[in-house]
């Protein structure tokens, strides 16, 4: 059906004499908002049926007029006019507050779920960062105590390892002190051994190596540490360190790495 | 009371919304005769007529809030809320009840239902334009515009199928349209 001939359907009249369905009712509406000419011959309709009301127009008694603006706008009794005026009013003022109200409502909604994200986020890269600086207090406090502990202890001796024939670029520090017989080993470089084989330092006392203690492979892959504590010793001329089987050896058995006197 | 202001309907309709009282005393003055014309048509009694008419502006004056510009103009919006009062008050028990207690002439010529519970109205306006109808269109129009019954009712009434009925309301307005233009 073309636009014409919708027009011309009798639709027009139809609603505008109010005998439309609601379902003829909505499709009106509809065209009247796509098709101009529907729209217009709405219009035109209801000028033609406003017309013929006002020719047709029969004065109602005149006093009516006051009772109709009594009966809506009663000016003598002040409170009534809350009864009659205020449904309303209020029903009007309260659609529109209603709508501002779930306007806001959504917005403040949306608001508070972005900031919820937002300080979620925030909050764990702030755990985050917490960890972090603990960790790194934390390791902080330890290098400082070892550093007191090696420099402020006159009892502390040093031995510098060098590197041996096998690998020249490695050097590892010992230090020990002479009272409490305490050695600590800073491995400065060393390669990263086979998963089967594990460093061991001796202590060489009158040309006898004596076991000081194996070397954590954890060392070589990651978890640093600036010193290592290993066993006690009571007298040493010269440490050294070998490459052993994992676990270790009662006599040095393998490659010696690094070697250094007090 | 003040008749030389007049307002665009735009206006009038603001002012309305707003409770503004001069705004509908002004209505009232401008429209209340051509709305009378619209109840008269459907309610003959004038008592009665006068009721309806007192309650369709306050009918007005209560749901001017409703009132969508984008759907028609503000008189067919009135225009509507005066029938809508007028036959509520015709279809309404008491009203019958009333028009039992009088002596109800023989309307030897009709065989609208429903017309026989009715006085004659005056002819006038669009119900005077229903007279140059043909038969079968007028008592549509009669049956669904000033007695407001649906199209489901009149389809029982006169024994009709409910698609005819609309087929012939479409083509009985198609023809008003043309003899009020």
């Amino acid at each position: 059906m073309n636009v014409q001939d919708y027009i011309s359907s009798g639709i027009v009249e139809s609603y505008v004499l109010g005998l439309a369905s609601p379902e003829e009712q909505s499709e009106f509406e509809r065209m009247c908002r796509q098709y101009p000419e529907v729209l217009q011959a709405r219009i035109d309709f209801e000028l033609v049926l406003e017309q013929q009301a006002v020719q047709n127009a029969i004065a109602p008694p005149p006093a009516l007029k006051q009772q109709v603006m009594n009966a809506v706008l009663p000016s003598e009794a002040k409170i009534i006019p809350i009864n009659t005026d205020a449904p309303a009013a209020k029903a009007n003022w309260f659609k529109y507050a209603a709508a501002a109200c779930a306007i806001l409502l959504a917005g403040s909604l949306y608001w508070n779920i972005s900031q919820y994200n937002r300080t979620q986020k925030l909050q764990a890269s702030y755990d985050e960062v917490v960890k972090d600086y603990d960790s790194t207090a934390f390791r902080l406090s330890e290098i400082e105590e070892e550093i007191a502990m090696l420099t402020l202890n006159p009892n502390i001796r040093m031995a510098a390892m060098k590197g041996q024939k096998i690998s020249p670029a490695s050097f590892a520090t010992v230090f020990w002190d002479t009272t409490s017989n305490d050695v600590y080993l800073q491995v400065n470089n060393l390669p990263k051994p086979a998963n089967d084989k594990q460093y061991q330092l001796w202590a060489i006392f009158n040309g006898q190596p004596i076991d000081v203690g194996m070397i954590d492979n954890a060392v070589f892959t990651g978890e640093k540490k600036l010193l290592l504590q290993m066993k006690n010793v009571r007298g040493a001329q010269t440490f050294a360190i070998t490459l052993e089987k994992k676990g270790g050896s009662s006599t040095p058995q393998g490659d010696m790495y690094t070697l250094g006197n007090l | 009371m003040n008749t030389t202001t007049t307002y665009s309907e735009q206006e009038l309709v603001a002012l309305l919304q707003q409770r503004n009282d001069h705004s509908f005393s002004y209505l009232y003055d401008n429209y209340s005769g051509a709305l009378f014309g619209v109840v008269s048509a459907i309610i003959a009694d004038q008592e009665t007529a006068r009721d309806v008419l007192q309650e369709v502006f306050v009918n007005i004056w209560r749901k001017i809030g409703s009132y969508d510009p984008a759907k028609g103009r503000l008189f067919t919006w009135m225009m509507n809320v005066a029938r809508n009062a007028a036959i509520d008050k015709v279809r309404s028990r008491g009203y019958q009840d009333s028009l039992k207690n009088h002596a109800i002439p023989d309307n030897a010529d009709t065989n609208i239902a429903g017309s026989a519970t009715l006085p004659q109205v005056a002819d006038t306006g669009l119900k005077k334009v229903l007279t140059k109808l043909k038969e079968e269109h007028r008592v549509l129009i009669d049956m669904s515009y000033f007695q407001g019954y649906t199209h489901d009712e009149i389809s029982k009434i006169l024994e009709i199928p409910l698609g005819t009925v609309k087929t012939r309301i479409r083509s009985a307005l198609t023809h008003l349209r043309t003899m009020i233009k």
